[in-house]
């Protein structure tokens, strides 16, 4: 093999996004060990945020790109990769805006919190398009490992280092978990690594629907669910959201949870196809749990963002349903979910930063009156919450429409029911914030909005804090108005991606078959 | 021409929300007002170039917007929405002008009932399925803050629970449709290309079903109308004309438009049984008020009786009957506006609303004499007395029945005269008798208190003694509603035959 030849599989320019990520990334840390801590503060952020505007970019060129496998086979950039990367480059970006202010105040170095942010959004990026069990795995390990230093990165804050060990110890064991699971599709595939070997193997050899492929099925679904938080899995979410520092908490619940979806599309199509009504069973089961556990469970609580925690823990049940769907429409309508859910979670929590930043606390119940003080905020966190609930004409009304619709069309007549059910219960909690902030009159005002402080922008932090806020609702309250657009982005990546198309047509051939069947019986009745 | 509609107020309750902070609230009002006058006018447009021959829907509009969902920005008004059209512009200008002029956080508040104007305009004139679902859901949040910030006592109870069923009938009402368009085969929800016929007649009555309870939620219907008394009584008096006035027209519109159209021949299947909900209503909704002791909550039950009669008529389906049925709509939409107006005076005035305590506002000096006289005619109105525009719609509505379903039709007529009874026992107790001597030192009614139930008032008259101008709208709809529904008929009879 020569060397020419060598450099064509590699393709370097697949990860061309990733690598200026990496570059910003050792450029902040750098920059910060040469300039010193204070220096450094002023400049990283933007730096980092330029960077990845600069990995965006680089993403959208390679939207249309036809050669889109690269290091021989394990990373390919196809259209649904580079959308997942887009996502998470950018629940990264807002997450920088938020953090400038919040790591500041805490007293701890802002260009490490970065570094590790990047990271992780590294971890992310190349856990969207990887395609090899090892590349998985080691990309996987990078977001969580990340995640951990992320979560405990308050280290003063005991409720921080709680979160961070509990994080540690169930992110840990559920990664073992998954990795039992590769290796035992590395074993029963006879040695194949790659997604796509392995499925072709499973199908010739009839170890399909062994045990064993069971086996290792159940296993990777313990690992993915880690990360998107369904149900059973989702233990570490409430405490892990209260005790982590904000900003992490918005990058874990939009971030992670993208990569963790990217991931489950990616490794159960592509390397389960053969026993797709198995995980589809199972991911109804995570999916009516998550639903019902995630909605009634945040009617109970009291601070906002275990309330947040367990909000994200339903909303990943709604985009489950997407992907028990497996038509083009499903997958394009998780995509598409997932695209306004960063909008509507990330102004969400910025809100609730901005409001701990001037309180010092995150009690729902402190909210009360709030509207008097801070009119901005009030509209900003209504606004989301609402779009989060799915009230018209809101981005978030947008996203659930698509998700039942689609879930509708491929029969799952059930699992919508419910989820237009729970999102009753959900309007329910939302909109206690929104009543505490709103309808409170001025002697019901609560002691921390009673001395709130004045609103000034010009402290350092706050502008970038305020862009990420009103970008994030303008998005929240027109994305879903003007939502056609995004519409065709969802629906063209998934229609352009290969992999999918495969498999569809399988699926499409075996309802065709289904309903012919069903007929045929309803004749003989 | 009908994006205005629902342009005109979204734009109003952008402007009104971002007035400049240093405006009294008697300001704020007057911007609103003049929004909610324009969008009027714009109406009264609307009904000069409508052509009153045409039973289809006119003035279209057509923009695609997100095909991949099948939804389509897609506008039409005939002669069912017409009519509310109109009743939604009156009652949002009387809504405002009968607000308090002092109020707290106007802004908020104007904007919020302008908003709910955009959404029930959208809903009225929404060609699409999933357009209606958009337009119906927009109207919850403005509503529940309506009532949850600017009502009485018990708000926050109130607004929790109507938000709650609001929502679950948004929900059934969207699973319906989600069903009607996956099942029938249609990629869009427009609502010409649904084609219900193909489906079988189980599948029919379980969508249908759906639909009932989602808009008998909104009408109310007996089994569903517990949020009603709390939500009625606890609003504020604009906002309850709001809630009793056009809210509970939606539902009504929404079943006889999504219900009775797009499934005729199910409709009649089950109209026997709907026509049997519906006098229940009635019954329940006479029966209850006799019993209350507080006015306002008297005017709610009473609220629940006068929409079972539109469902009565609407399961009739006789042309004469929905006529009724679109003039009862228009009809109650005034009467309940100007009875919840008078007592929303008569409480700010009084202090009160307890039957036992109010006594001889008719008393011309010390009393409330204008205020009562119009309680006293809107209370006749109500009941159904001839040359008040109750009377028409009740009347076409039990002739229409009549001859489909003659004995729901007379206990109708039965629970007319217990309407009777109980505005009489209103009256009774509120304007004749003697002033009590200790308490009766009432503030004097302003003319701009009074002047919404005067135009109400003579409305109310004029379309009394001049029904055609009323009718006229919805006469060729209503005929081509009827024409669908009997020439199912036989197709649904040679259906039962065949096994």
């Amino acid at each position: 093999m020569d060397f020419s030849s060598i450099a064509a599989q590699l393709n370097a320019g697949t990860i061309l996004p990733e690598g200026i990520v990496i570059i910003t990334l050792l450029a902040v840390l750098v920059g910060d060990l040469i300039v010193g801590r204070t220096a450094s503060s002023r400049w990283t952020p933007y730096l980092a945020i330029a960077g990845l505007l600069a990995s965006i970019v680089a993403l959208c060129y390679q939207w249309s790109s036809t050669d889109t496998i690269g290091f021989l086979g394990s990373f390919n950039s196809d259209p649904l990769s580079v959308i997942f990367r887009g996502i998470i480059a950018l629940s990264a970006m807002v997450t920088i805006l938020m953090s400038v202010r919040y790591v500041e105040q805490t007293g701890t170095a802002l260009a490490e919190f970065i570094c590790i942010l990047l990271t992780a959004t590294l971890g992310g990026m190349f856990l969207s398009g990887a395609t090899e069990l090892v590349m998985i795995f080691v990309s996987l390990e990078t977001l969580s490992i990340s995640s951990y230093l992320l979560t405990g990165y308050t280290k003063r804050d005991p409720r921080s280092n709680e979160a961070a060990l509990k994080y540690l110890l169930i992110g840990a064991s559920s990664s073992a978990v998954f990795l039992y699971g590769l290796s035992l599709l590395y074993g029963l595939s006879g040695g194949e690594t790659q997604l796509d070997a392995i499925a072709k193997v499973l199908a010739t050899s009839g170890a399909g629907e062994s045990l064993g492929l069971v086996i290792a099925l159940v296993f990777v679904i313990a690992g993915i669910s880690f990360k998107i938080s369904a149900v059973p899995f989702h233990q570490w979410t409430p405490d892990v959201y209260e005790g982590s520092p904000t900003p992490v908490v918005a990058f874990l619940s939009v971030g992670s949870k993208t990569a963790g979806f990217a991931l489950a599309i990616r490794l159960l199509v592509n390397a389960f196809p053969i026993v797709s009504d198995q995980w589809r069973f199972v991911f109804t089961a995570l999916a009516i749990l998550s639903l019902v556990l995630g909605n009634v469970v945040a009617l109970a609580q009291t601070s906002m963002k275990r309330m947040l925690a367990y909000s994200s823990i339903a909303q990943a049940g709604f985009v489950m349903i997407g992907l028990i769907a497996g038509t083009e429409a499903g997958y394009s309508s998780m995509i598409f979910y997932l695209l306004v859910y960063l909008f509507m979670n990330l102004g969400g929590f910025t809100c609730v930063i901005l409001f701990s930043l001037r309180t010092g606390t995150d009690q729902i119940s402190e909210y009360s009156g709030l509207y008097q003080k801070d009119p901005l905020l009030t509209l900003g966190l209504s606004i989301c919450l609402l779009s989060l609930g799915g009230i018209p004409p809101l981005a978030g009304f947008f996203g659930k429409i698509y998700l039942f619709w689609a879930g509708w069309q491929a029969g799952l007549y059930g699992l919508v029911l419910l989820g237009l059910v729970t999102s009753v219960v959900s309007i329910y909690y939302y909109i206690r914030v929104v009543k505490m902030m709103v309808v409170k009159e001025p002697q019901e005002m609560s002691d921390a909005v009673k001395n709130y402080p004045a609103i000034r922008w010009n402290l350092p932090g706050m502008r970038p804090l305020q862009v990420g806020l009103v970008l994030s609702l303008i998005a929240t309250s027109l994305a879903g108005i003007l939502s056609s657009p995004l519409f065709n982005l969802a629906n063209n990546s998934i229609s352009r991606t290969p992999m999918l198309q495969a498999t569809m047509v399988q699926t499409k051939q075996m309802a065709a078959v289904d309903s012919n069947s069903s007929l045929s019986t309803r004749q003989q009745n | 021409m009908l994006s205005l509609f629902i342009l005109i107020p979204v734009i109003g309750a952008m402007i009104v929300g971002i007035l400049p902070a240093n405006l009294i609230s008697r300001q704020v009002r007057s911007v609103a007002l003049i929004i909610a006058i324009a969008i009027f006018a714009f109406t009264i447009k609307l009904a000069i170039d409508f052509d009153l021959t045409d039973p289809n829907f006119q003035f279209s509009e057509y923009l695609s917007w997100i095909p991949q969902l099948g939804l389509s920005y897609s506008l039409g008004v005939d002669g069912l929405s017409l009519p509310l059209m109109g009743l939604n512009a009156i009652l949002t200008i009387i809504a405002i002008a009968s607000t308090r002029p002092e109020l707290e956080r106007p802004r908020l508040y104007y904007s919020m009932i302008l908003l709910v104007n955009a959404g029930i305009a959208g809903a009225f004139i929404a060609q699409n399925l999933l357009l209606f679902v958009l337009f119906y859901e927009l109207e919850l949040i403005p509503l529940y803050l309506l009532i949850a910030i600017w009502g009485s006592e018990k708000r926050g109870y109130a607004a929790t629970k109507f938000l709650i069923y609001t929502a679950l009938s948004g929900i059934l009402i969207l699973a319906g449709f989600l069903g009607i368009t996956w099942l029938s085969g249609s990629t869009n929800f427009d609502y010409n290309a649904i084609n219900t016929q193909t489906l079988s007649q189980t599948t029919k009555l379980i969508l249908l079903s759906v639909l009932l309870i989602g808009f008998g939620i909104k009408i109310p219907l007996v089994p569903l109308h517990t949020w009603l008394p709390d939500a009625y009584v606890e609003s504020s008096a604009p906002v309850t004309i709001l809630l009793g006035g056009i809210i509970a027209k939606l539902g009504a519109y929404g079943l006889i438009r999504f219900g009775l159209q797009l499934f005729p021949e199910t409709w009649q299947l089950i109209a026997p049984g709907l026509s049997i909900i519906g006098v229940f209503s009635v019954m329940y909704g006479a029966l209850t008020a006799i019993a209350q002791q507080d006015i306002k909550r008297m005017v709610a039950y009473s609220s629940i009786g006068h929409m079972g009669y539109i469902m009565v008529a609407a399961a009739a389906g006789t042309s004469i009957s929905l006529i009724g049925a679109i003039s009862q709509m228009f009809a109650h939409g005034l009467i309940l506006a100007i009875l919840f107006h008078l007592v929303g005076v008569v409480e700010a005035k009084a202090g009160t609303r307890d039957l036992q305590i109010l006594n001889g506002l008719m008393n011309p000096i010390r009393g409330l004499p204008l205020v009562s006289g119009l309680l006293i005619m809107s209370g006749m109105a109500s009941a159904g007395i001839p040359g008040l525009v109750g009377f028409v719609a009740e009347f076409l509505v039990f002739q229409g029945t009549f001859p489909v379903f003659p004995i729901q039709s007379l206990l109708c007529i039965i629970a007319s005269g217990l309407t009777a009874v109980y505005f009489v026992i209103l009256l009774n107790r509120t304007c004749f008798g003697k002033l009590n001597n200790d308490l009766a030192y009432y503030p004097k009614v302003q003319f701009s208190e009074q002047a919404p139930a005067l135009i109400l008032a003579v409305l109310i008259f004029f379309l009394g003694v001049q029904p055609s101008w009323l009718l006229r709208w919805s006469e060729p709809t209503a005929e081509a509603m009827v024409v669908v529904l009997k020439n199912n008929a036989p197709t649904q009879v040679s259906i039962n035959l065949q096994p």
